[in-house]
């Protein structure tokens, strides 16, 4: 971020050159200009219990000290540490209750017998000046001008108001979780389409021209050359401002996205929280939507015509004799959306939104824009291959050495083991991924990582044969070899906005356990997500302290079933699918991420197509003799793939016709 | 609504059910248009303003109150054939009032905790509006009704166009006079967003919440706010259940939230979550 340079300065030009530093002291004078010109003042003020723009005439009435904690739904005044003047960011007002008022008569007529007449309304606003206005509400004034006055047909009304305004920009020295401009690529830095644009710092504020008229203004102020600390300080305020929101909406190819997703089951969702009031829109600074209305005398004979905003969710817009085009309040939701996001570029070349968050705050019970587009067109993800890292063992002869950092008896006869070191591209293993595990003298195994750390992985291991047997045996400080992370991931980030369902057996759970940490870690991303999990008997059941706090606190639906019960099991008794049976969800927006010997995966799949989940959607992991774990030796081929190195995880319609058949 | 002029001076009445008046005084503080509303319309029958009385018929019958006692089962019907538009006005008429909170209570026993002489009380179980028992073909709403709305219709009516009531959430109202929202800012619970606006904001402009004097509006999505108050205001269902359960409780949506969530106390501090006796047919 690069505070620009005033490009010309005389009167009280410095004496040397680069940006102007005004005190905090002489704000007044720049109101107190403006007012000279004739010129009404619409500033930030508090008022109830929020910053509003209204006319101001003194520095006094500024939210000196004033900041404000937005978040979806809520707005909250806080007091600041210091005696900031524009230590907030945007509120409920948007400018446009000045450009674009939320009522305007339009046209007076008569009626006399036979005759009728109809004299437009001409406007005659007042000359004004914005002061506090910041880069994404420049950028919607931008917006409204290229949709009012900026093809053929214009809005004479909006066009004469929008002339007599003198912007004086703020640059934004703070943000709010609800700020998303940066995605929009509107801010948080002032760039263009003010006169004057300011940078606050405590003692006073940097000051740039941005047009002939401000330049006018800007000659008129009491300046000296602002400090090299002055202007570092102000850049590097508003570039911490840029990392702060960060990029939560990307916004690379979102309106095709977005128009891709007309039928997604999100719409309906989301219409079961949206009332439809409309406060969104009219809190919009460039939603433009509006409705004449008829007002008559008592003889009818005198008529006026009213311009008021409207809102595309109230029940009426869409009105005609008949019906609604829009008649379900998700198709008023969609409509909103669509045309914020995708065809407002089609329309006017641009996007609908600047980023400001206003709809998110002032939606009444907080629908966050941000989390229904990521819901709904999820932003595109890398190929699940090309975030799967190459090993340093690369080799089928090579291992590099990790040491047992700790031992956890899971059952009778599982252990998980705690493995730190090994090759460092674990730490940028995906979920689903396995290492192959060698003690000398046993053959290697394939092992799923059950959980990666930053400096290594757990592997969870059932003791079956001699060499698993081995490993669960290791104790702290025992060394063993390991070769990966190997193998493809759980197409998690297909499941983004949508639902999951999870179902596993015994051990099962073991490859899937990554999956709920990066589910818990992300949780937004991701609709309901179910976790039906099995095993022989409540004694055999894993990881039982997370199972507990998946369901209690992280808001998985944890169900759990066990073959035979027993005087401290008070559960289901059952296998896996019977616990099909009691729900009665609807599977077409979810994707099945299912573990376990091939006949309960085939049982599962054949339950879940009942219920709508296609199988192009469920994803399952195989097992197969693996010595290699790399596609070298030939042991694990099932039809046209070797389930180590084009698997472990395959979606049922990749497998086709070879997934259940003996002897494959 | 007629979309011609009702009459060149179109005879009108003002008659009341069982309600407090106040929509009547609306029409008589309209100060400004009152002069010229005699002018256009021969008002026949007031009682509220004047002594003189007309059995009909009635051009415009505005309809005040809800129907309450046995005796208005007729005398509404009876109205009804008299007339050519008939308008309910207020909440009473066109929702049953705040007295059909008394449709989800134990009717006897109200009257007998109210009154010492309860047998000399003639009054329904349930307190309906007029819609449950004539045609309607126009309503003002509101507790009481707002002047602008009613001039407007009063002008409608005379140059025969469709008055312009919208049905629109009370926000919208909010947000173009520039009040901030209570719900927001204050984390008042506000039914402003399924209630029909007509009211010009005036709680939220006072810094209270609406409280739906002015009815559901078009598919009031009262389940999503419902849920909103329970998750993110961590509210009782009681208490929400009270939000509902004011002067238009027995309107639809509101209703079932009532009848579902509780709110109506029962005399005595008790609470009831009874639901109504099943909507009767007209009378």
């Amino acid at each position: 971020m690069v505070i620009p340079v005033s490009r010309s300065f005389r009167g009280n030009r410095p004496e040397t050159e680069g940006p102007a530093f005004l005190a905090r002291a002489d704000l007044q004078v720049l109101f107190d200009i403006l007012r000279e010109d004739g010129r009404r003042l619409i500033g930030p003020t508090v008022a109830d219990g929020s910053i509003i723009y209204d006319d101001i005439t003194s520095v006094d009435e500024l939210p000196s000290g004033i900041g404000d904690e937005q978040a979806p739904g809520s707005y909250r005044l806080r007091r600041r540490d210091d005696e900031r003047l524009f230590g907030y960011v945007v509120g409920p007002t948007a400018w446009k209750k000045w450009t674009f008022p939320a009522l305007v008569p339009l046209t007076r007529a008569t009626r006399d017998g036979h005759l009728v007449t109809f004299a437009p309304e001409q406007a005659a606003p007042p000359t004004l000046a914005f002061l506090g206005a910041r880069a994404c509400e420049i950028a919607a004034l931008g917006i409204t001008d290229r949709v009012l006055i900026g093809a053929e047909f214009i809005d004479p009304d909006y066009m004469v108001r929008r002339a007599n305004v003198f912007i004086v920009a703020v640059q934004c020295t703070t943000s709010a979780s609800t700020c998303f401009c940066t995605s929009m690529g509107t801010g948080p830095e002032v760039s263009e389409g003010f006169d004057l644009s300011l940078t606050e710092l405590d003692a006073g504020f940097l000051v740039e021209a941005g047009t002939p008229a401000g330049r006018a203004v800007l000659e008129r102020l009491p300046l000296r050359a602002a400090s090299a600390a002055e202007q570092y300080g102000a850049a590097a305020t508003v570039a911490a401002v840029r990392a702060k929101i960060g990029d939560p909406v990307p916004a690379d190819g979102l309106h095709d996205r977005l128009l891709a997703q007309l039928d997604h089951p999100r719409w309906a969702q989301v219409a079961e929280r949206c009332i439809t009031c409309g406060n969104c829109t009219l809190a919009c600074p460039t939603c433009f939507c509006t409705s004449v209305t008829q007002a008559t005398d008592l003889t009818g004979a005198k008529a006026v015509a009213n311009r008021t905003w409207d809102s595309c969710f109230s029940p009426g817009f869409a009105k005609v004799a008949g019906g609604s085009f829009r008649a379900r309040p998700r198709d008023r939701y969609r409509q909103w959306l669509t045309h914020k996001f995708a065809t407002w570029w089609d329309q006017f070349g641009t996007s609908g939104c600047v980023g400001c968050g206003r709809c998110i705050t002032w939606c009444p019970v907080g629908i966050d824009v941000r989390e229904e587009l990521n819901a709904i067109a999820p932003p595109v993800a890398r190929s699940p291959e090309s975030h799967l890292v190459e090993p340093v063992a690369a080799t089928p002869n090579e291992f590099v050495i990790a040491r047992v950092a700790a031992t956890k008896a899971e059952t009778s006869d599982t252990t998980t083991l705690t493995l730190i070191g090994g090759d460092p591209a674990f730490s940028r293993g995906s979920p689903g991924q396995f290492a192959m595990v060698a003690l000398p003298g046993f053959p290697p195994l394939p092992i799923s990582i059950s959980r990666f750390l930053a400096d290594g992985i757990e592997l969870t291991i059932r003791g079956a044969g001699p060499a698993t047997k081995a490993l669960c045996g290791l104790q702290v400080g025992d060394q063993v070899g390991l070769r990966g992370p190997l193998g493809n991931n759980w197409p998690l980030d297909r499941a983004f906005g949508r639902d999951l369902i999870i179902v596993t057996g015994g051990i099962g759970l073991a490859p899937l356990r990554p999956v709920l940490h990066a589910i818990i870690a992300d949780r937004r991303r991701f609709g309901d997500v179910k976790l039906f999990y099995g095993a022989r008997t409540s004694a055999d059941l894993l990881y039982r302290d997370e199972l507990e706090q998946w369901g209690k606190r992280d808001g998985i639906d944890v169900r759990l079933t066990v073959d035979r019960g027993g005087p401290d099991w008070s559960g289901r008794v059952g296998i896996v699918t019977h616990l099909f049976d009691q729900a009665t969800w609807d599977g077409s927006n979810m994707i099945a991420l299912v573990c376990g010997p091939e006949r309960m995966i085939q049982a599962t799949s054949t339950t879940l197509a009942g219920r709508g989940v296609s199988e192009s959607r469920i994803h399952v992991t195989l097992e197969r003799h693996m010595e290699c774990g790399i596609g070298l030796c030939g042991h694990c081929q099932m039809g046209k793939y070797f389930v180590c190195r084009d698997g472990p995880v395959f979606s049922i319609a990749q497998l086709g016709d070879t997934f259940g058949r003996e002897g494959i | 609504m007629a979309h011609a002029p009702v009459a060149a001076r179109p005879r009108v009445g003002v008659v009341k059910f069982a309600s407090c008046d106040g929509c009547q005084l609306t029409l008589l503080d309209l100060e400004d248009e009152l002069l010229s509303v005699v002018e256009h319309f021969d008002i026949v029958d007031f009682p509220e303003a004047t002594s003189a009385r007309s059995a009909g018929p009635y051009d415009v019958l505005f309809v005040e109150g809800s129907v309450s006692e046995p005796a208005h089962l007729e005398r509404i019907v009876e109205l009804r054939r008299k007339t050519r538009l008939l308008v309910t006005i207020g909440a009473c008429a066109t929702a049953g009032g705040i007295q059909a909170l008394r449709n989800w209570a134990d009717h006897d026993a109200f009257r007998a905790g109210v009154y010492s002489n309860p047998e000399w009380i003639a009054s329904l179980a349930r307190s309906t509006p007029i819609a449950e028992h004539v045609t309607v073909d126009a309503e003002l709403r509101g507790c009481p009704i707002d002047p602008g709305q009613l001039v407007e219709l009063l002008t409608a009516l005379t140059t025969g166009r469709r008055p312009q009531l919208p049905d629109e959430a009370v926000c919208m109202e909010c947000k173009r006079r520039g009040v901030v929202c209570v719900m927001v800012s204050k984390g008042i619970p506000c039914l402003g967003q399924v209630t029909q606006t007509g009211c010009g904001a005036i709680c939220p402009r006072f810094g209270r919440g609406c409280y739906g004097c002015f009815g559901p509006r078009e598919q009031a999505n009262t389940a999503g706010l419902t849920s909103h108050f329970q998750v993110a205001g961590d509210r009782p269902r009681e208490e929400i259940g009270r939000l509902f359960a004011g002067f238009t409780a027995y309107s639809e949506p509101f209703r079932s939230m009532v009848t579902e969530l509780g709110g109506v106390r029962a005399g005595h501090g008790t609470t009831t979550t009874t639901a109504p006796a099943p909507r009767g047919g007209k009378a």
